[in-house]
Parts: C-alpha cells; sequence; structure tokens
C-alpha cells in the first residue's frame, strides 16, 4: 500500500495488461458499434479500415452479433478471479498481521506503569485473551456481516471510522483523479500527433522526471515552498478548526487545503495517463481510415479530434479505470505528508498502534476498491471493446 | 470531439460519475468539520501534534496527548512543582501522614468550584478513587497508582483519609485525575464515555470539542482556582509529520511545536519571530544490557551470552565507552550528561555526580576487566574465552537515527578493547518482541521518568521481571540485586525526605556498580513557539525545562498573548499568491473555453 503508484505498469511499458491487448495487431473498427445514425466519415473509416489491413481471422466476423452466452460465461469468468482474489485478501487480512512481531498490549503498555492486572484488563478488551482460532471465526463472521470489529485507539467500529474518513479520501483523490486523467490525455494526445516535436520531447520527459520522484520527496518540497517559505499555502489539514462547516470561508478554505496534495498526487501520476494515450494515438495514426478522413477536406485538427483520438481513446479508458483503484492507494503517501484526514492518514495511524482490527479493515477495504476497480475495467472495455466479447 | 454517439454519451457519463463522486467526497467530509463557531482569535494557542487519542475518559484513556490534557482539565489532589517536580498544593491545601505511612489525611482548600460552576469537595475525590480501586474498567489507565489504596473516606467535605495496605513515603494523591462526581455518577457505562465535548473538570483548561485526526479545542476554565488563565484557548492541531510542523511554525500556522530532531531545530534558529527551547528533559537514554534475565522466580530465559552475566564484562563495556564524545557528536550537544536512569531535571534524586563510585571513559580499565573476567585476547585482537570469541548483539531501531548513529561509534570502541560488537538494526516492533524474550545481548532503551523515583525503582526490583512471553512484570533491564530490593523497600516507606534520598542515592549507585545498563545521557526536548504572538511559558523545571509533556499544568496556564501591534498576520495566502492563484484559473478555464468553442465550431462544420 505504500507508494502504490509505482507498483503499477510503468508508462510505456509493452506488457502492460488491457493496453497492450487493446493495441495489438489488428485494426481499430468503430463499425459495429457505429448507430445508423452516425456520421457517414465513420462508417466510411472502418469500412476502409476492415478492408485495407491485412485482417487476421477473427476479425472478419467483426460484423457477426456477439453471443448472449459469452457474455455471461466472460462476466461469471472475470467474477470468480475477482472472488478469489477477495478471499484471498480477507485471509491475508486476517493472518499477514498476527505475523507481525511486538504485542499491541505491551507496546502500548511500553514504558508505563502498568500493572499485570491493567495489563490483562487490556487484553480481554481487545480479545487478544482468545485463542487465535476463535479470534480468526469472529473475523470472519464479522466480514460477512459488515462489522470489521473496533479499533483498539479510538474505541470505535472500524467499518464506521472508514465511512469518516472516506469522505476526505473520494475529495482529494477525486480532485486528483479527473485533473491527472485530463490532463494525461490531453497532452497524450498532442504529444502524439506532434511526435518527435520539441513539444513532444518535453511533455513526455517532465511527465517521467514527476512519475521517478518519490511521492514523499516532491509532497515536502512542494510543501517546503509553498508552505514555509513562501506561506502561499497550508501546510496540512483539510480545514482550518473552528470555521463554520459549509461557510464560503469553509469551502475557500479547504480548496486552499487540497492545492498542494492534489498538484503532488497529479504531477506523480499524469505520466502514466499520458503515455498509454501517446501510445494508443500513435498506433491509430498510420490507419487507413485517417487518410480517408483526410480525403474527405477535413482539417488535421478535425482529424485527430473526430477519428483519431476517440478511437485511441478506447484502450485507454480501461486503463484510467485500473489507476484509480491504484490512486486511492497512493494517497497514503500524500495524505501522510500533507496530514490529510483521509483513511491513508487513518492506516498511517493503524500502523503506527498497532491497531489490528483497524490495520485488517483498511487492508481489506482498500484491495476490495482496487479488485472492484479492476473488475470495472475489464468489464468496461468488453463494453467498449467488440474484439474482446469474441475471447 | 467523439464521432459515436455512444461513446460519446459514455464518456460524458464517466465524467459526470467521476464529478458526483467528487462531490459525495466533499458532502461527506464537510459535516464532520470543526464545531465552534468562532474564527481563531489572537489569544487562541495552536499546537501542532500528531499524538494518539482513544478518548478523553481519564480512567482508560492512556495515551500522551490525552493524558497531557486530563494535566490541564483536571486538578490532582497533590500537584507537582514547576520548579523541580516537587510535592504542591492542588486541591488539597495541607497534609499529613501517621507515623507510619500508613494513614494520609488531607486538608482541601474551601470554597472550589468544578468549570460548570457546582461545588467541589473531598467527596468528589473519595467517589473518584472509589471507581478506580473497585471497577476494573475504571482503572484501565491508572489502577497501579491506586493498588496500595484500602479505603478512601472523606468525613466532611473539606477532609479526606486515605489509608494504605502497606506504608508508602510517595504521597499517594499525585497523578490521578480527580472528576465531578455529579456528573460521572449519572453516567450509565462510565468506562466506555468518550467525555470529548464540554467536560467538566477544575483544571485551568476544559476540553470544548474534539474532532479525530483534525484537532482539539480547551477552553480556559474561569472557575479554576488560581485564577481564569490569560489565553481564552488551547487548539491542538494535526501534523502527521514532523516537517510539515517545522513549515507550519515558519509560516505561522501553529504557534507552538515540540519534539523537534536536532536538525529541525538547527534549521529554525534565526527563523523570523521563532524563539526555540533547548528544555532540560525528564527521559534517559541508555544501553540495556542483557545481565542473564530470569522471571520473578529465577529461571532463566532468552538467549543472551553468557559473558554478560560477569559484572566485570559489563562494567568494562560501560569504560569502553566515550559516553561525552557520543553525546556531543550524535546528540549534538542537545542532551545532558547521565549519572543514572534518574534525570538531572530532578536534583533532589538523581544520583549526584560526584559519587565515587561513577567512573569515566577508560580503555586500560576496561581491558584489565575484561582480563580479570578471564577474557584473554587472540590473534585478531577479539577476546577469547573457553574457546569461544566475545561477540556480542547490538539490537536498535533501524529508523531512528540516533540509535543509528551510536552503533556506529560503538562497534570500533568495543573492538578497542577486544569486543566484536555487532549492529542487528531492525524495526521498533522486533525490537520490542526480542528485548521482552531476552533475545538480546545489548539494546538501545529510554523511559520517561515522573518526579517521584519510587516506579522507576520498583520495575529494577527482582519481583518485577516478566516470564518468558512478557507477562507478570515490567522490568527496566531484566535484572534483580537483593541488596538493592532492600534498598528500595527502605526508601519506599522512609518518611523522613533527607533520609529517603539517602537509600535512593545508594540504591542508584548498586545499579551503577552492577551495570545492567549504561546511561548516556538526558535528551532535552526542542522546542519553538511563536513569539510573535504569545511569551511566558512556564518551563518545568522552571529553570532551563521544557514547556510540553509536563508533570502538571504549567508549560500553558501562564501564557499570555502579546500585543496585537507585534502580532504578525500568521499564514494563508499572501497577495501575491492569491494573483498567483488567479492567474493560473484564467488560464485554465479560458483555455477550456476557447478549446470547447473550438469545439463547437467544428461541430457545426459537420
Amino acid at each position: 500500500m505504500s507508494t502504490p503508484t509505482h507498483d503499477d505498469p510503468r508508462p510505456g511499458d509493452p506488457n502492460q495488461g488491457p493496453t497492450g491487448a487493446g493495441t495489438g495487431p489488428a485494426g481499430k473498427d468503430t463499425g459495429p458499434l457505429t448507430g445508423g445514425a452516425a456520421s457517414a466519415t465513420g462508417s466510411t473509416a472502418s469500412a476502409t479500415g476492415s478492408a485495407g489491413a491485412a485482417q487476421t481471422g477473427p476479425d472478419r466476423d467483426m460484423d457477426e452479433p456477439p453471443a448472449g452466452g459469452s457474455f455471461t460465461r466472460y462476466f461469471l469468468r472475470k467474477l470468480g478471479g475477482a472472488a478469489t482474489s477477495m478471499i484471498l485478501v480477507v485471509l491475508l487480512g486476517f493472518f499477514a498481521f498476527r505475523l507481525l512481531p511486538g504485542d499491541p498490549v505491551l507496546k502500548i503498555a511500553k514504558e508505563r506503569p502498568m500493572s499485570p492486572a491493567q495489563i490483562a484488563e487490556l487484553r480481554s478488551q481487545y480479545g487478544l485473551d482468545k485463542p487465535v482460532i476463535v479470534q480468526f471465526w469472529d473475523y470472519l463472521v464479522g466480514i460477512v456481516t459488515g462489522d470489521l470489529g473496533e479499533s483498539y485507539v479510538y474505541r470505535k467500529p472500524v467499518a464506521s471510522l472508514i465511512g469518516e474518513y472516506l469522505g476526505p479520501t473520494l475529495l482529494l483523490t477525486a480532485t486528483a483523479a479527473v485533473i491527472a486523467i485530463a490532463l494525461g490525455l490531453w497532452l497524450g494526445q498532442l504529444s502524439a500527433w506532434r511526435r518527435n516535436s520539441l513539444f513532444d520531447k518535453v511533455a513526455s520527459s517532465t511527465s517521467l522526471i514527476f512519475w521517478s520522484v518519490p511521492t514523499f520527496w516532491l509532497g515536502l518540497i512542494l510543501l517546503m515552498i509553498f508552505g514555509g517559505t513562501l506561506q502561499w499555502l497550508p501546510t496540512g489539514g483539510m480545514v482550518t478548526p473552528s470555521l463554520e462547516p459549509w461557510s464560503a470561508a469553509a469551502v475557500v478554505d479547504v480548496i486552499k487545503h487540497l492545492i498542494l496534495p492534489v498538484i503532488t498526487l497529479v504531477a506523480v501520476v499524469y505520466a502514466q495517463f499520458l503515455m498509454v494515450m501517446r501510445a494508443s494515438l500513435l498506433e491509430e495514426m498510420s490507419e487507413d481510415y485517417l487518410t480517408t478522413a483526410r480525403a474527405k477536406g477535413l482539417t488535421e485538427d478535425e482529424v485527430r479530434r473526430k477519428h483519431a483520438v476517440p478511437n485511441a481513446l478506447l484502450p485507454t479508458v480501461t486503463v484510467v479505470f485500473l489507476h484509480i483503484g491504484g490512486l486511492i492507494a497512493g494517497a497514503v503517501t500524500v495524505e501522510a505528508v500533507f496530514s490529510w484526514p483521509g483513511l491513508g492518514k487513518l492506516t498511517f495511524e493503524a500502523i503506527r498502534g498497532p491497531d489490528l482490527p483497524l490495520l485488517q479493515g483498511t487492508f481489506v477495504v482498500f484491495s476490495a476498491i482496487i479488485i472492484l476497480m479492476n473488475l470495472a475495467a475489464d468489464l468496461v472495455y468488453r463494453f467498449l471493446d467488440p474484439r474482446v466479447r469474441r475471447a | 470531439m467523439f464521432t459515436n454517439p455512444t461513446l460519446r454519451r459514455g464518456w460524458h457519463r464517466c465524467l459526470a460519475g467521476v464529478a458526483a463522486l467528487a462531490l459525495a467526497g466533499s458532502l461527506a467530509t464537510a459535516p464532520a468539520q470543526a464545531a465552534t463557531s468562532e474564527a481563531p482569535g489572537d489569544n487562541v494557542l495552536r499546537i501542532a501534534t500528531d499524538g494518539f487519542i482513544d478518548s478523553f475518559n481519564p480512567f482508560t484513556s492512556f495515551y500522551l496527548l490525552p493524558t497531557n490534557t486530563f494535566r490541564y482539565m483536571y486538578e490532582n489532589l497533590v500537584a507537582n512543582d514547576a520548579k523541580d517536580g516537587s510535592v504542591t498544593e492542588g486541591l488539597a491545601t495541607e497534609w499529613n501522614t501517621d507515623d507510619d505511612g500508613l494513614v494520609w489525611t488531607y486538608q482541601m482548600r474551601p470554597d472550589m468550584k468544578w468549570s460548570d460552576g457546582e461545588p467541589l469537595t473531598s467527596k468528589d475525590v473519595a467517589w473518584t478513587y472509589t471507581q478506580m480501586m473497585e471497577k476494573d474498567e475504571m482503572a484501565v489507565a491508572n489502577g497501579s497508582l491506586v493498588e496500595n489504596f484500602d479505603k478512601v473516606e472523606a468525613p466532611d467535605d473539606d477532609t479526606l483519609v486515605i489509608t494504605l495496605k502497606k506504608p508508602q513515603a510517595n504521597n499517594p494523591g499525585q497523578e490521578i485525575p480527580i472528576v465531578p462526581e455529579h456528573v460521572w455518577s449519572k453516567i450509565d457505562k462510565p468506562g466506555d464515555f468518550k467525555n470529548d465535548k464540554d467536560s467538566v473538570g477544575s483544571g485551568p483548561f476544559q476540553l470544548e470539542s474534539y474532532e479525530a485526526n483534525k484537532s482539539v479545542t480547551l477552553k480556559a476554565n474561569p472557575n479554576f482556582w488560581r485564577g481564569k488563565p490569560k489565553l481564552d484557548e488551547i487548539q491542538y492541531r494535526y501534523y502527521t509529520n514532523s516537517d510539515a510542523q517545522v513549515q507550519a511554525i515558519r509560516s505561522g500556522e501553529v504557534d507552538f511545536i515540540t519534539g523537534l530532531s536536532p536538525e529541525q531545530f538547527s534549521a529554525l534558529d534565526g527563523a523570523e519571530n521563532v524563539d526555540l527551547n533547548d528544555g532540560h528533559g525528564r527521559r534517559f537514554n541508555g544501553i540495556s544490557i542483557n545481565p542473564g534475565v530470569a522471571d520473578a522466580k529465577g529461571k532463566e530465559f532468552g538467549t543472551g551470552a553468557k559473558a554478560l552475566k560477569d559484572k566485570k564484562v559489563r562494567q568494562a563495556i560501560r569504560a569502553g565507552i566515550d559516553v561525552e564524545t557520543l553525546r556531543k557528536q550524535v546528540m549534538q550537544d542537545y542532551a545532558q550528561p547521565a549519572t543514572s536512569f534518574i534525570p538531572a531535571v530532578y536534583p533532589n534524586w538523581a544520583l549526584k555526580s560526584d559519587n565515587p563510585v561513577i567512573s569515566g571513559f577508560d580503555v586500560k580499565k576496561a581491558k584489565k576487566l575484561l582480563d580479570d573476567a578471564g577474557w584473554k585476547e587472540g590473534d585478531d585482537g577479539i577476546r577469547e574465552k573457553d574457546g569461544k570469541t566475545l561477540t556480542l548483539r547490538f539490537l536498535t531501531d533501524a529508523d531512528a537515527p540516533i540509535e543509528q548513529s551510536t552503533a556506529k561509534f560503538l562497534a570500533p570502541w568495543m573492538k578497542d578493547i577486544g569486543i566484536d560488537l555487532k549492529n542487528e538494526s531492525t524495526d521498533v516492533d522486533t525490537v520490542s518482541e526480542r528485548t521482552t524474550k531476552g533475545d538480546y545481548d545489548m539494546y538501545f532503551s529510554g523511559w520517561s521518568i515522573n518526579p517521584d523515583p519510587d516506579y522507576q525503582l520498583s520495575i529494577n526490583t527482582c519481583g518485577q521481571r516478566p516470564d518468558a512471553e512478557g507477562n507478570g512484570g515490567t522490568s527496566q533491564d531484566g535484572w534483580c540485586n537483593k541488596e538493592f530490593d532492600k534498598l528500595y523497600q527502605a526508601q519506599h516507606v522512609e518518611l523522613d525526605q533527607a533520609k529517603r534520598q539517602d537509600l535512593v542515592q545508594k540504591a542508584l549507585a548498586i545499579h551503577y556498580e552492577e551495570a545492567p545498563s549504561v546511561t548516556l545521557w538526558y535528551p532535552n526536548q526542542l522546542e519553538a513557539y511563536r513569539s510573535d504572538r504569545f511569551d511566558n511559558f512556564t518551563k518545568q523545571p522552571t529553570d532551563g525545562g521544557a514547556i510540553a509533556n509536563q508533570v502538571g499544568y504549567w508549560g500553558y496556564a501562564s501564557v499570555e498573548p502579546v500585543s496585537d501591534e507585534d502580532a504578525a498576520g500568521g499564514g494563508g495566502i499572501g497577495t501575491g499568491g492569491w494573483i498567483g492563484i488567479v492567474a493560473g484559473a484564467i488560464i485554465v478555464l479560458g483555455g477550456g473555453g476557447w478549446l470547447l468553442s473550438r469545439r463547437k465550431k467544428s461541430d457545426d462544420r459537420e
């Protein structure tokens, strides 16, 4: 869960799961998706594309309606995979943290004048006096009934704690995601269209430099410059305490607090969207349907925006979904740097504890988000790209 | 943008979904925000913190931040002086004990009020203590402090009598927050009570509101018996990382920070409107040497080197460490020279530096001690005995720079006297687990010490050793010495202060001589505050002490705001910043608008 962005496939990696699959040798074909009333250009382009490219076997079946049964099979297979991952996460969530060295109660009691009776009382309050197998059973029953246990530190149900801290994380990651996706896709398509130009080189290399920079370090540098030295922006937290909630001042205050963490998160992640978009559009640029479009007298800009980019977006959408999960996990570091009161900070505190129920809870929730995003990516991709439907 | 309407709709829907997600996020966060309605004024002391809070229930919470807050919220029966930590008046103005130290009688201050205006009497004290004595769930945090209480009575509103099970010299009225009976007796499950807003207490400040991981707000108590504090509020703000705290004090977002590293402290030297406090702390750091740990019954466990059971080897290790160089280099002089485990901020108890037992860095002596112990130098300079070389493990926390630097100095020094010292750096939890199980030779340790030495002495007695699983007791070094135990017991019941001090000195001298640990230094508590906003912080000890983490409520209770003219506006975005942000917004919006207009035109063309 630490710096998860770097666990993701690197931009430009030829083996990038769905992108690789999507940008295969098959010609892009918008044919089956184009409705009857769609522009003639689209149909022409697709027709040209199919006819022009040396097609491999399955692509000739493009116009066949997708078989209903195969979708169910595909869906069930993906769902099965997701469920298996989830079961492993649930098991790991219990046992991995039990393997951690140190006894939470002794750690709390460390350097404190605590009698054996007090320590025993704590152990029983935490349920640590029960055999591990009983604790495991309680945990399983809890997961099924939506009860993630009670945090040692906050003395509150873990589920309600996660609910409380989810909001700030969503605000931070959603803002960052929208900006990073928009910026990455926009710069990516421009880079591809002007490949090998100065713009392309600067845009690509800048994004890769930010990508390579450790999130923690970048955050700290921004914090020092804009928080400490220039004093333009707040150095931590989400809102200045004692402002009236929902007042104009409080909203402006939250936006001010958002700027630095969002910039950090965007700077580190937008490269992956840029590179995917760039690679995907480059793939399109050799296609014949673009020549057709040009032949029709469309300007270069129109060819790019109306024909090339929409097709290039296909593989990109999946990657975007995949990385939203990663972004939420990436918030752990950013939240820790900027004291943002979200799930990441909650996890950070839980590790410091160590607060076992809270660690388990955040681990399961983070993992569930990522698994769901992967599943969504698979399903959306199949919906968007007809070729996968027959796979 | 899209040739295909389905795709276009999908894309728009996707964007709309993300936007909705963002909005939902902001909606979800907003209601949990600050509860107070006033804007922070000049009279609010803002303190950066990263402390844990489980609750503000003084019977159950034991984390550092709540415990420090209780010291401001609840007066104790007797307090610890700012000057040197000695016992001074609190709710009680006078006290005396019978000749055995078994029955303690307190005279309460007359006409005291709780912060809600209700009268405060000895009955409240008796009720508080009795709750802790009778109910397990009320004894979680401070149960050990009332273990020796037999009964507590309030014969009238102004008198309190504590009868102990066994005599003790240490005043039993310290460090237990006294709560109002009229509030707490009405609560169904007082052990589960969070007490996290509008608290009622008798200390200088009362908890007004608390928001997890955001802020804690305390308000001045007009009924505080020493008079209403000059500050209106204290506000703790959450900063997860200490570097952000340093930037926050620079920018004026907070007024006080503590627990700085020497590097952070030096970096703030000369910062505008920031004053520094290099305060003597109540903590010691040392190297614990495994003297052959055993459980309370004397059964040995663990993997400690047999060589260390010999006191001469332990003494040789002490003689081979140049503590003064270490203190200056590793701690950059931000630490006080040490004698024993009672820090110098408690001059009544700390082992006097002229005690004849104290010896310094002496390589010759170290070598001789090892020779005498039968460890002879081998060909490679490492000592041997019975075919075994003198190789020891030094357990350190890999994330603690001070421990790693110490290990770097230690290895060559030990080699000089013929000991092969291997640094085993690992995570703090592993250190904790391995030391509990006795699976170490030496490790870097430290404790914070309260004004009375009784507890710290007690955890060096034989009976406090835990079993191999870490159950049963808390021992400082896993050490056991019958003579020390006798001295501990004697001082425990000695009511004559001078005689008690003498007994404590003798006990500490034995610990020093036996060398189950080498005390390295008393680290300073490095703090910084905004001099343009506040002054008159009280230190403990008043001469060169620390402001935060005191035993008592002196640090912030005396703080006064400086005059308005001197006070700067504090953090936030300056004019230049706003110009930059507005310009950025114009570029983004303008650029977006231009793109949109172009799209519209080309859409029209089709």
